[in-house]
Formats: C-alpha cells, structure tokens, sequence
C-alpha cells in the first residue's frame, strides 16, 4: 500500500496527459534509479568470472539515451521516444544493454507520431517493445530479460481491462515485472544453480521501478545505501565516466568505531561528491568517491569522526584521464591499410598483445573490450565509419559482444558481415581464412566455417563461490573454461593449465599457443611453457603477449 | 623446320625428361655468401635446404648473364635450329625473362622468348608440352596456341612453413605489409600470371595439406600433376598416397630448385597441376 502523499501524487499525475517532455522525466526516473541500483544488478553473476557487468552496461546504455533527450524540448511523445531509441542504441553494452535497446526502439515505434501516451498506447508500445526485442536475439532464452518484457506485456494488456490511465497500468506492471524476475531461475537452470535472479530482468525491473517512484514521488538516488563485499568493489572502471566536478578519486579505508549508520553516511558523503561506494570486508570499510578538487579533505575528515582510517589514497582523475586517452593513442600497433572496395576487418580485443596480433594478421580497426567491459554499439561503428571501404567484417571475439556488432550493422549503411567469435583464439582462426580482396559474403562465410578449428581456454581466478556444471569453485582458485564453459577448478594456474589441455586433449593436436595476460609476469609465462613442453614434447608451443586484464591465459589448442 | 627448346633450371624439369625431349637448360644463379653455384652444380638440394636456416647471411639468386643465352642460342642454331621457343619465368619475379629477352633481339623471330607467367613445374610443363608437341610434328603455331592453353589452366599452389623466406626475398608485395606479423603462420600461396597470390593462411601444416588436398579436388580432372617440396619428401610422398586413387596419372615428385627455394624456405610443400581443358 502507497502512503497518502503518494497517493495524491498520482492523483495529480493522472490529470495530465504524458507527453514529450513527461516521457523524458520518467525515463530520467529510470535510468537514476537502476544506477542507484547498479552494483546490486552487476552482483548477480552468474559465472565466477570477471563478467561484463550487467548493470554496468544498462546503465551506460540508459545514460546514452539520456544524452540523447537531455536537451530535447520535444512535446511530440513519439518523437521523445524516437530519440530514446536513438540514444539506447547507439550506447547499447553488452547483451542486456542491446537488448534494452531493443526494448525501447519497439516501444517508440508503437507510439510513432503519437502526442501523448495513452493507456492503450502503452500497452501497444510493451508489447511493441516485447516483439522487437525477441527478434534482436537469433535463439531467445526464456529466463531472460526477454521473458520479463513479456510479462510486462501480459500485465500491462491485462490491467488495461481494469483501467485506461497509463499511469494505473504501470503501477500493475512493475509488481508483475517483479514477480517476473523471482521467477526466471524456475525458467534457467543455470540460474537456479547459481542461485541468483537474471540481471538483465533485474535491470528493467528496477528502470520500470524507478519511473514508478518517481510518480510516487519517493526518493530515487538515496537509497543506494547498499555495501558491497570489498571484492566486488570495481573501482577501475569508474574512471569511464567521470563528469566535470569530478576532479580526485578519494578512496579510504577504516574501521568504524560503533556500527555504521548507512543512511546517514551516504547521505554526508552525497553532499560532497559522486560515484560513491562502499566495500566492507571482516570488519574493515571501503569508501570510495569522486570530488571536486575544493572537497578532496573532506570525505576523509569526515570519516575520521566515525572511526579508525587505516589507509587513504587520492588520485587526480583528470590528470589520470590524459594518461588514458594518452595509452590510447596507437603507438606501436599497425592496422592494415584498407583500400576502397576492399574488406576491412574490426576486431574486438582485450589486450595490447592481442591487438597487436590481430593487427599483424591484418585487422584494420582494433576495439578495445571483452569480457569485463563490453563495447558499446557506437564503439563498434566508429571503429569502421571512417574506414575508406564499403565491406567491413566483424569479429565480436566474445559472446557478450556479438549482439552489440549486431547493433551497429543494423545502424549503418555500410555492407556488414559478423563472424560470430566467441573466443579470442577463434577469432585468430577465422582471420587465418581472411583475404581483403575477395567476396565479403564468400569470406564472411568462410571465416565462419572455421571458427570450429581452435579449442579454447581461458585461466582466470574464480570472484566468487559456486558450483556450475558440476564443478565446485571456491572464491579466489583458478578456474579453467574450455570454449566458455567451466571445465576445472585448481590451487594455482599451472594446475589449471595442464588440467586445461588434457580436458582439451592436446596431445593429438599440433599446436598450442598461450596469451598472456597483464597479470602473469613474463618469466612465470616462460616457466610455464617448458612445462607444458616437457608434458606434450611433439606439439609446438608458442607464447605470445596477449596483456587481457584478469585472465592469466588465453590458450588455443588447434 | 627444326624447333628447339630452351628454358631455366627454374622450371624444375629433370635432367632425364631434358636428355629424353632435348630441351636445353640455362642454369640461374645462387650466390652463398662468397660462393656463386650454377643452379644445379656443385651443390645438391638436400645439402642447401638443411643449411638455409642456419645461414648466416640469406642467399641470394641472380639471373644468368645476356651472353650465357647468346651463347646457347647460337650453339642450337649452328646444330641445325631454325627456330627456338626459350621459356623463362614472369619479368615480375626474375630477371631471367630480361636476360633471354636481351639475348633474343640478335636474332630476330628465330628466338621467341615466352613469358610463361610460372615457375618449376607450371613453366616446366608447358615446356614439356611443346616438346611433345614437335615430337608429333605440329606447327609452330599449334605449339605456341597448346602452351598459351596451359599457361592460362596451370595452376601452381604451396604450402610455406613459415613467412620469413619469401618475405625476406622482397618480391611479394603483400608479405612485407605483414612485415609486423607475430604469430608462427603458414602461408598457402598461389602464383598465376607472375603474381604471387595468397590464398589462406593455416597455423599447423595438418590444416595446410588439407587445403592443399581440396585446391586439389578443385580443379577436376587433371592432364598433368607434380608434387613439389623443399627438403620435405617424407610429406611430398605421404600426400601421393593419399591423391593416388584419384589420381589417373602418375605425378612426378619434385624437390624444388635452390633458386626458388632461397625465396621459399626449406619444409615447403606444393602442387603443378595442369587441369584438363574445359574443366
């Protein structure tokens, strides 16, 4: 039951018809309430992996469609929604991000050159939203995001029954998207294994959640007094999006004195800065911060008053932001020249080495990303844009992206192939079939076909405990996956590795090639390999710089 | 009208085929660090194939000189010639082509210098052909149309064991773009017309004799086959086994001559084929 106030707030809100600009308000609504509900969406991981996080990638989705409209004064509602569409798109993420895309161009569409949003519009525009999302995804999984737009659907169609207010409506289908998402681990075993929800449901839920508290008029940023497990704390990736105002990372580590008041804490901490989390680990907390340069003492004075600090750490993002984009510029790396009418390859790459592979091989356009941290639709599309040529090819090299390509071939003009990679090893193995002068379809094809020639392994550390497939993880143990399926679990990365090609019965292969990542030292990399030389002495080794974050090896048995 | 023949120890035709059709070879020049060999002489193929990786200064090839084709072609027309087709490889990939053509202009139309757009056996069976084809008494005519038949059906495809040769040699222009090239690949090449063409690229040489097979298949029918190697027989007569029941003629097995194996590398393994016509 809503409170009074609430309530009357709906009352008000009834009396005026959504347009333009109220569309705009509530997908504001939405997108601040899933940020402030971020970490509890990126928390449900299925794998014990370091995963693109979920929530993360909605997010970065919404605020790109909030880009988009921020300066609109359109009244029009179906130009409003065109123009979320728009935006949702071009910064789709990860598969739930282009999904939730998908999502938001079925319900633009439905309201096409409509004034206002209706009851029966809305209805039209979830099931719109709903169709257009399950045709985005070549084989739709139930358990999904998918299957919560359908019951949003469902739920929206059924409450039109009850009342014609679109606002009435949205209050029957946010329970219903609710009970939707307790109930996708019934629908996909692997969540119920895991014991978790599906994030990308959990991320529309809390959109459609926050439009409806918005309504209501309850707060929508305050409430993400939530503490994360110290581990979970992913600190690297805030710097993406830092805004002005946002000059020193300010991260501080205590112990407090009595129990901490969270509410009341976060609130304090609001009142100086952004990006605000807070870890806590056996006792010890973690806040972390971005301020302006005027307020860089204050978060630490302040949690003086509450406790013991036991280590603070600052760092000037801006100066930090040149150091990127300086790492960025592509010193040592050599793209192909692509000529007009030829076919250009964009490969998508989470490490320096790795780039540089591919480019040798004869990539032209390089996309950093993978695993925990998924390009966006537009970074897929600048990468070829400006390509001299009409024929591009790409290579997702990762699951999680394969989607996101297929955004941007589905918004550009340009004559797109996707070789569907999953791996980085098969996406070396179809740039062996790669010939810039032949028939993009022919080649496309080929390329493929050979996708099936490589095994791949990936060694990374386990970030939380789990049992999948039948093998017991413990946080903190090397894990193994062979072509993206969790094969092994060991002490340490050699034990993975060996127990990896045995399960990938190298000894009747010829060859094996390792990647290694940023946080295997070369020497060890080097060690590893006379022992696997030693265990497989009529197979060829190579070792090769690969410099992916998080994952010790990138191995490919062939 | 008597027609000779002459070509270059490129074409990898062997001293038997030589004696049994009287084609005159014009051997080309390997140069070993101080050392200069005649192609074929004083040096076999299996000897410089196991030293090429350990050189400590890459070999280098020359064309023979204008005067050592003068001197030929004024040999065969003293003996009674009155014509002389001299088949060379592509201008594209050797000098040779230039040297025979110097050395033709002395003698008007008696020399005519064919560009036969191949190397080892693509030209060497077009030669063989033409030496066939005086054997039979046909015209000059009819031989030039039969060998311009073959040069456009000739295929020549390889399997390299590594890219550092043929990049090394600086007459492939797309193997010095990869000049950053990382990992261990195998290049599968087809030359046609005096191009060197890349077909694919395979990481293990099981995946490259694959390709080999089905580039095989391919090309129907077939009038003439050589399986080509460098120091690499072992696999040269393995693939035989395998191509045999397909097979209606017996190919010959050729270890490649040092001049093109210098650009190519040792544990190279390829295919001539000529395919029937219509195919």
């Amino acid at each position: 039951m809503i409170s009074p106030e609430a309530q009357a707030r709906l009352e008000q809100f009834k009396a005026m018809p959504i347009d333009g600009q109220a569309l705009k308000k509530l997908v504001e609504a939405g997108l601040t309430w899933l940020r402030a509900n971020q970490q509890t969406v990126n928390a449900l991981n299925v794998f014990p992996v370091p995963d693109g996080d979920t929530g993360t990638n909605m997010v970065l989705t919404m605020q790109s469609a909030w880009a988009e409209i921020d300066n609109l004064g359109h009244r029009n509602v179906g130009q409003m929604a065109a123009a979320v569409s728009q935006g949702a798109l071009m910064g789709a993420r990860g598969n739930s991000g282009v999904i939730l895309s998908q999502l938001w161009r079925g319900f633009a569409r439905a309201l096409h050159n409509q004034e206002n949003l209706d009851g029966p519009g809305l209805v039209r525009a979830f099931a719109e939203a709903r169709d257009t999302a399950y045709k985005g995804v070549v084989r739709p999984v139930e358990g999904t995001i998918l299957t919560v737009a359908k019951d949003v659907a469902s739920a929206a169609k059924y409450a039109l029954a009850e009342t014609q207010d679109p606002f009435e409506i949205l209050e029957r289908v946010v329970p219903a998207a609710d009970a939707s998402v307790e109930h996708t681990p019934e629908l996909l075993p692997v969540l119920k294994q895991a014991g978790v929800v599906d994030s990308g449901g959990k991320g529309l839920f809390y959109i459609l959640e926050g439009m409806l508290r918005y309504v209501y008029g309850q707060p929508l940023d305050t409430p993400l007094a939530t503490v994360q497990p110290l581990s979970a704390m992913n600190l690297e990736n805030t710097l993406e999006s830092i805004e002005p105002g946002q000059d020193f990372e300010v991260v501080v580590d205590f112990v407090p004195s009595g129990s901490l008041d969270l509410q009341k804490f976060y609130g304090e901490l609001e009142t100086m800065g952004t990006s605000i989390q807070v870890g806590e680990g056996e006792g010890m907390y973690r806040m972390h911060i971005h301020v302006p340069t005027e307020n860089r003492y204050h978060p630490i004075d302040y949690v003086m008053t509450l406790g013991t600090i036991t280590k603070v750490a600052m760092e000037n993002l801006l100066a930090q932001m040149d150091a990127v984009g300086q790492k960025a510029s592509p010193d040592s790396i050599e793209l192909a020249n692509v000529e007009p009418g030829q076919i250009a390859v964009v490969a998508v790459s989470p490490g320096r080495g790795i780039a540089r592979v591919f480019a040798s091989l004869g990539v032209a356009a390089i996309v950093e990303g993978g695993q925990t941290m998924n390009p966006s639709t537009q970074e897929i599309l600048s990468a070829f844009e400006n390509l001299p040529t009409d024929k591009v090819i790409i290579l997702p090299n990762n699951k999680n992206i394969i989607l996101a390509a297929q955004a941007a071939k589905d918004v550009t003009v340009k004559n797109v192939h996707i070789v569907p990679s999953r791996t980085i090893p098969q996406g070396l193995a179809a740039m062996m079939q790669f010939n810039p002068a032949g028939d993009a379809e022919a080649v496309a094809a080929k390329m493929g076909k050979s996708l099936g020639d490589v095994t791949s392994g990936e060694i990374t550390t386990a970030t939380r405990t789990v049992e999948i497939d039948g093998v017991s993880v413990e946080k903190g143990q090397v894990i193994a996956l062979m072509n993206g399926k969790l094969v092994l679990s060991a002490a340490a990365v050699e034990e993975a590795c060996m127990g990896f090609l045995d399960k990938a019965e190298a000894a009747s292969h010829e060859l094996i090639t390792l990647f290694y990542g940023e946080d295997l030292a070369q020497s060890e990399a080097a060690r590893l390999v006379d022992v696997i030389r030693a265990a497989y002495p009529s197979q060829e080794i190579e070792l090769q710089y690969g410099g992916q974050p998080h994952y010790q090896l990138i191995i490919s048995v062939e | 009208m008597k027609i000779s023949l002459v070509t270059d120890s490129t074409s990898d035709i062997s001293a038997e085929l030589c004696a049994e059709h009287g084609i005159e070879i014009i051997p080309a020049i390997l140069n070993l660090g101080d050392e200069s060999y005649q192609d074929g002489n004083g040096l076999t193929r299996e000897e410089f194939y196991q030293r090429l990786p350990s050189l400590p200064v890459p070999p280098t090839t020359a064309a023979p000189s204008v005067g050592s084709f003068l001197e030929r072609y004024e040999r065969l027309f003293t003996a009674g010639a009155s014509q002389i087709l001299s088949f060379h490889p592509s201008e594209r990939l050797s000098g040779i082509f230039n040297s025979a053509r110097l050395a033709a202009e002395h003698f008007g139309e008696r020399v005519r210098v064919i560009d036969s757009g191949q190397i080892t056996l693509g030209m060497g069976f077009q030669v063989l052909a033409a030496a066939e084809a005086i054997a039979r008494g046909a015209l000059l005519e009819n031989i030039l149309g039969l060998v311009e038949g073959i040069k456009q059906r000739v295929r020549v495809v390889a399997l390299l064991d590594t890219m550092t040769y043929l990049r090394r040699s600086g007459r492939v222009s797309w193997a010095k773009a990869v000049v950053g090239e990382l990992l261990n690949i195998k290049p599968l090449v087809e030359l046609r017309f005096g191009i060197v063409e890349r077909l694919a690229q395979v990481r293990t040489r099981s995946q490259g004799i694959q390709r080999l097979t089905d580039a095989l298949h391919s090309w129907g029918p077939l009038e003439r086959l050589a399986i080509l190697h460098t120091n690499a027989e072992g696999d040269a007569r393995q693939l035989l086994e395998e191509l045999k029941p397909r097979l209606p003629i017996p190919p010959l097995i050729v270890n490649v001559t040092t001049v093109i194996g210098t650009h190519v590398g040792p544990n190279g393994l390829g295919l001539a084929a000529v395919p029937a016509p219509g195919g």
